[in-house]
């Protein structure tokens, strides 16, 4: 029983990392119809610049939070704008530019803070008990209650705000909204600003748990591209469900066999939908050929 | 007639090199080279000819030289065994792969195959009484102890897969691969079998990338984990698109760049891969088409005035 | 009980819960020219899908010449002998006239792709010469107007030796000069003895060529006949014009 509850929780905590990051991912991909591939940079690059703050600007935690996170944001426009915008008509030329960047910036961290991987202290430093038998870092709880807090946010601002339908507007149909007078283009940037927001604040309140290090970016990619497969073109509520799913079962297997085994989990889990169903756990809508 | 003057000259160069060039370190460089110009040219084959992006390149180059490196490490197969046979096994693995992945399009296409490149690191950090895990493992055979002996069977591997891309390519073979890549839908429409030609061009790849993996592997003397993760294949990725999606040429030509390039930025030990990175940004922003087609153009604007 | 080249029984296709393709019943006889009318969203290009595997049929049968092709993959039922063009043209744009046409050469069974590349060249620019395009060979395919595409299409639905063409719209966004040299050629291919169905919303040219029209709406088919009997189909008539009747196929 113990371990279920330990399952239970440890899962929550994965997954709501994981709604954190691959829902901006998606919502790029719903929404812009591009992968950016960037997009682990965001995270990687938040837990960098909040320990910078921290270490080596005195800041303290609220603003290196702030500090770090918008940083992001900015980056994330400025991906947009300069790198992503004139290629856009090409979904294989963002990708190559995305990941050149990407791969780029991972150097720059590289030069910039060492080889070595740079370790933040947690915001606060303790274990919890929870449901009673539950041994976990308060870091973790707090990482979860910060996804859950986000996920209905983001669910309140692009049901409720004008520019969130928006956003919803483009994503179901472009030409539509231009035609009341959208512009997709000022949508794409508010929507990768987002992604990197989250993406950031994923990055920012679990590297003091696993570390920083320059190539951070890579393995939550992995696990986006599993979620966008699993949970289909761009469905919110299937990206929520699939990264459940994923985070779920990465834990389980960490459980049940080992952590190693655990990062093969996004792999399998693609491989499943391959072979049985290759167009997703929530088919968006269905379209004639 | 005048492609294949420019392919005469090339071959001689690659024939009289080591007789004109006696620094050691610029022929260990041209092995790199050449090496590497078949990494990037077989993956073009699939990537940029049929336009089916692969970020899986890694599984076949490692593949190719995980299976020489086992088996000479553990069995002692000479390299004129494990070299084929890395291509075999890295085939294979393409086969596996390409039925699945290559049901999916463009850009999900370029996911799946990341996320399984993703899984062989995994398995020598699980396997790493075997695979020596990140650090591999070392004392392979070497191909030769001389270095010019080596510069010779590494262009002669160059020659032969090369002019094994060239020659599909300009084959019948190659123009259904263009009519894949210009429209899929059109091509099943007149009744191609697209699924089995990209399958099959998979394999080719797959094949020459793993030759070549076992080679690389027996000319470093040591086969490690760097060659087998997905950022290995972003860099293949990287360069062979610098160098001109879609020519084959081109990719061989940026491997040579390139790899100078690296070394030359030795005086910079610490900012030297920074450096290294960001000219594939900028190569990526100035020719977006590529290097080898940006100067074939400019070389023809000058020719005609 | 007949069988004709291409026989259709109960073809039934959903889109989510829509109806697209109605239990629909066909049998096109040996040298015929049929045409399929419908209003718009009435499933005629689902129609044609479903024929050549582009989408997989729900239920029903397919058969050509006897063997059931439905749900079978596009480059399968071509092999089978039959093959279509689209209504919105797609080119090899990339590639030289002439090569769109090899490709399709390429494909069929028996045509290795090791064979002369000398006698692909001369079978091509043959079957580019009977659709009137051998003065653009060496052309990008990219660079053609609308009528020489449809002309290339044609081609390269030819070239792979079909039995039954599904030709879809072919007179879409043609000049009536483009038209008129189309028809002919569409008549000419159909006398040698290819089996010629067409979906037109061009009704006057379309009754000139076919002497016996299908007719879909919702999915169903809800007439077949000769284009006197469907002009005078109460049916017919209320589907295209609401429950007034009006001038049916005239200007």
């Amino acid at each position: 029983m113990g371990l279920l509850l330990d399952i239970v929780v440890y899962g929550a905590v994965q997954s709501g990392i994981y709604v954190l990051l691959s829902l901006g991912f998606s919502l790029t991909f719903g929404v812009a119809g591009i992968f950016n591939l960037a997009h682990g940079t965001f995270y990687m690059g938040a837990a960098y610049l909040f320990y910078s703050c921290m270490n080596s600007l005195g800041l303290g935690l609220s603003l290196s939070l702030v500090v770090s996170v918008t940083g992001m944001g900015l980056l994330a426009l400025i991906i947009q704008k300069w790198f992503i915008n004139p290629v856009i008509h090409s979904g294989i030329s963002v990708m190559i530019i995305t990941v050149a960047i990407a791969n780029f910036l991972e150097q720059v961290v590289l030069c910039t803070y060492g080889p070595v991987d740079r370790n933040l202290n947690s915001f606060i430093d303790k274990k919890l008990l929870v449901l009673g038998t539950v041994s976990i870092d308060a870091q973790r709880m707090l990482a979860l209650g910060v996804s859950i807090i986000l996920l209905a946010v983001l669910y309140i601002f692009i049901s409720k705000t004008k520019p969130g339908r928006a956003i919803l507007a483009v994503a179901q149909d472009r030409e539509g909204a231009i035609f009341v007078g959208i512009d997709p283009l000022k949508v794409f940037f508010l929507v990768i600003f987002i992604a990197a927001i989250l993406a950031g604040i994923a990055g920012d309140f679990i590297a003091p748990t696993i570390g920083a290090r320059p190539d951070m970016w890579l393995k939550p990619l992995t696990m986006c591209f599993a979620v966008v497969i699993l949970g289909g073109l761009g469905s919110l509520t299937g990206t929520v469900l699939a990264a459940l799913i994923i985070g779920y079962s990465e834990v389980i297997v960490s459980f049940a066999l080992s952590s190693y085994m655990s990062e093969l989990v996004p792999f399998v889990i693609i491989l499943i939908v391959l072979a049985f169903k290759p167009s997703g756990l929530m088919p968006a809508r269905q379209s004639q050929t | 007639m005048g492609k294949y003057v420019y392919f005469a000259l090339a071959l001689a160069m690659l024939l009289v090199a080591p007789m004109f060039i006696k620094s050691r370190v610029i022929i260990d460089l041209l092995i790199l080279c050449n090496i590497y110009a078949i990494f990037l040219s077989s993956w073009d084959l699939v990537g940029g000819y049929t336009g089916q992006i692969s970020f899986g390149h890694s599984l076949f180059i490692g593949g190719g030289a995980y299976t020489a490196g086992l088996l000479n490490y553990y069995f002692q197969v000479p390299p004129y065994v494990t070299i084929p046979l890395g291509g075999i096994v890295a085939a294979a693995l393409a086969l596996l792969i390409g039925v699945f992945a290559l049901r999916v399009k463009g850009a999900y296409l370029a996911l799946v195959t990341f996320a399984a490149a993703a899984v062989p690191v995994t398995l020598t950090a699980i396997f790493w009484e075997y695979s020596g895990g990140d650090d591999g493992l070392s004392g392979i055979s070497p191909l030769s102890v001389d270095v010019v002996t080596r510069y010779y069977l590494s262009a002669a591997l160059l020659v032969l897969c090369g002019g094994i891309l060239i020659f599909i390519t300009r084959s019948s073979y190659g123009l259904v691969l263009l009519s894949i890549r210009d429209n899929e839908t059109a091509s099943m429409a007149v009744g191609i079998d697209v699924r089995k030609y990209k399958v099959i061009t998979f394999v080719i790849s797959g094949f020459l990338a793993g030759i070549a993996g076992a080679f690389y592997c027996h000319n470093q003397l040591h086969v490690g984990p760097a060659e087998l993760k997905p950022a290995f294949s972003v860099l293949v990725v990287l360069m062979a698109v610098a160098g001109g999606m879609g020519t084959i040429i081109g990719p061989m030509l940026s491997g040579y760049f390139l790899i100078f390039l690296n070394d030359w930025l030795r005086f910079s030990e610490n900012y030297k891969m920074m450096i290294y990175t960001g000219v594939i940004v900028i190569i990526l922003l100035v020719c977006p088409r590529g290097l080898y087609p940006a100067i074939a153009s400019g070389i023809k604007r000058v020719v005609h005035k | 009980m007949a069988t004709g080249v291409l026989e259709i029984r109960g073809l039934t296709k959903y889109f989510g819960g829509l109806r697209a393709i109605d239990d629909v019943n066909v049998s096109i006889s040996k040298g015929e020219l049929v045409g399929v009318i419908g209003p718009n969203g009435a499933g005629k290009t689902t129609f044609f899908n479903l024929i050549t595997g582009f989408v997989v049929p729900d239920g029903g049968e397919v058969l050509v010449n006897g063997v059931d092709v439905a749900g079978w993959s596009p480059h399968r039922v071509v092999q089978e002998g039959v093959s279509r063009t689209f209504q919105i043209t797609r080119m090899f744009s990339s590639l030289k006239v002439i090569e769109n046409v090899i490709v399709a050469l390429l494909a069929r069974k028996g045509m290795g792709i090791l064979s002369s590349s000398r006698a692909h060249v001369e079978e091509a620019s043959a079957i580019l010469e009977r659709v009137g395009l051998h003065d653009k060979i060496g052309l990008l395919a990219g660079s053609l107007g609308q009528g020489d595409q449809r002309k290339l299409e044609l081609a390269r639905a030819t070239a792979t030796k079909p039995n039954v063409l599904l030709i879809d719209e072919p007179f879409s966004g043609l000049s009536l000069k483009e038209v008129e040299v189309l028809i002919p050629l569409i008549q000419k291919l159909n006398k040698e003895g290819l089996n010629i169905v067409i979906i037109e919303h061009k009704l006057r040219e379309l009754m000139r060529l076919a002497k016996r029209v299908l007719v879909l709406n919702f999915g169903r088919l809800i007439a077949d006949g000769t284009p006197e009997e469907i002009t005078n189909d109460e049916e017919v008539v209320e589907a295209y014009l609401g429950k007034e009747r009006g001038n049916f196929g005239a200007p």
